[in-house]
C-alpha cells in the first residue's frame, strides 16, 4: 500500500464521515461546519493527488463559501443551535433508499468497469497551471466566458429576488 | 486495477449517495443547498481522480473542476435568493410550507 492511498483512504473517508455528520446533527451551525470540514477533506484529496492549484482553490473557496452558509444558517433557522432537537426531515425511508441505490449504482461501475491503462506522467504544479491557464484561455475560452456570464446573471437574478419589494405610494 | 482511482471514486460515491439523501429527506432549504454542495463535491472528486490516473495530459479535466466549482457558487447564490425572498414573505424556509408551488 502506497503512501498515496492512505492518505486518498484517510481523507475520503473524512470527507464522506463529515458528510455523514451534516445530516445527522440537530444544530445548524454544527452542520455548516461539518460540511466544511468534508469539503476541505476533499482539498486534501486533491493535494493528495498533486493536483495543487485545485486543492489550495478548493480548501480557500469552501472555507469562504460555509462560513457565509453559517451565518445564513443562523439567521433563519428556527433552531440553530439544535437545543430543542427539533426533527427536520421527510420521506425519510425513500430518502435512504434513492441514496443506497445511487450509492450501490455508483459502486458497480466503479468496481466492474474496466479503466484502462494508469496515467504516469503526471507534470508537475508549475507546468499544470500554466496548461490549465492557456486551456483556460485557448481552447475552452468559450465555455470559460460563459460561466462567467453566468455567475454574473445569477448574482442579479439572486440579488433582484431577494429585494424587498417597493410599497406602492398612496395616491 | 488502479486501486488509487477505485478508492478516490468510491469516496466520491458515497458522498454522492449521502447528498442526495440530505438533499431529499430535509424539510429546510439550507439543508438541502447542503446536500446538494456534496453531491457536486462528489463530482469535483471523481474529475480530478480521472485527471490524475486516466489522463494527466490533458488540461480540460482540471477546466471542467473549475465549471463545477462555479456552479457549486451559482447554486448556492440562487438559492440563499429563494431563500430571503420566502423568509420575507413566509417567515421560514420550510418546505412542507411551500406546497403552493406545485403545479
Amino acid at each position: 500500500m502506497t503512501v498515496q492511498m492512505i492518505f486518498l483512504v484517510f481523507f475520503g473517508g473524512a470527507a464522506v464521515w463529515f458528510g455523514i455528520v451534516v445530516f445527522r446533527t440537530h444544530s445548524m451551525v454544527r452542520s455548516a461546519l461539518a460540511l466544511l470540514f468534508s469539503q476541505t477533506a476533499v482539498g486534501l484529496m486533491f493535494l493528495v493527488m498533486q493536483a495543487e492549484f485545485l486543492g489550495v482553490l478548493q480548501i480557500m473557496m469552501m472555507a469562504t463559501e460555509m462560513s457565509v452558509m453559517a451565518i445564513f444558517m443562523v439567521m433563519f433557522m428556527m433552531d440553530p443551535g439544535g437545543m430543542g432537537a427539533m426533527d427536520m426531515t421527510h420521506q425519510k425511508r425513500l430518502s435512504l433508499w434513492a441514496g443506497g441505490i445511487g450509492l450501490a449504482a455508483a459502486l458497480a461501475v466503479i468496481w466492474l468497469a474496466d479503466w484502462g491503462p494508469i496515467g504516469t506522467d503526471i507534470p508537475g504544479a508549475a507546468q499544470q497551471t500554466a496548461d490549465l491557464g492557456r486551456e483556460l484561455l485557448g481552447r475552452s475560452m468559450f465555455i470559460f466566458q460563459s460561466v462567467g456570464l453566468t455567475i454574473l446573471t445569477a448574482m442579479v437574478a439572486a440579488t433582484m429576488v431577494a429585494i424587498a419589494p417597493a410599497k406602492e405610494q398612496p395616491k | 486495477m488502479i486501486l488509487e482511482l477505485m478508492i478516490a471514486l468510491t469516496a466520491g460515491a458515497a458522498m454522492f449517495g449521502t447528498g442526495l439523501y440530505g438533499a431529499l429527506s430535509q424539510t429546510n432549504l439550507v439543508m438541502i443547498i447542503m446536500g446538494v454542495e456534496l453531491i457536486l463535491a462528489a463530482a469535483l472528486v471523481n474529475l480530478v481522480a480521472f485527471w490524475r490516473y486516466l489522463h494527466p495530459e490533458e488540461p480540460a479535466a482540471q477546466m471542467f473542476v473549475l465549471i463545477i466549482m462555479a456552479v457549486m457558487a451559482v447554486e448556492m447564490t440562487v438559492g440563499f435568493g429563494i431563500a430571503i425572498a420566502r423568509f420575507r414573505s413566509r417567515g421560514s424556509v420550510e418546505m412542507e410550507e411551500a406546497r403552493e408551488l406545485k403545479g
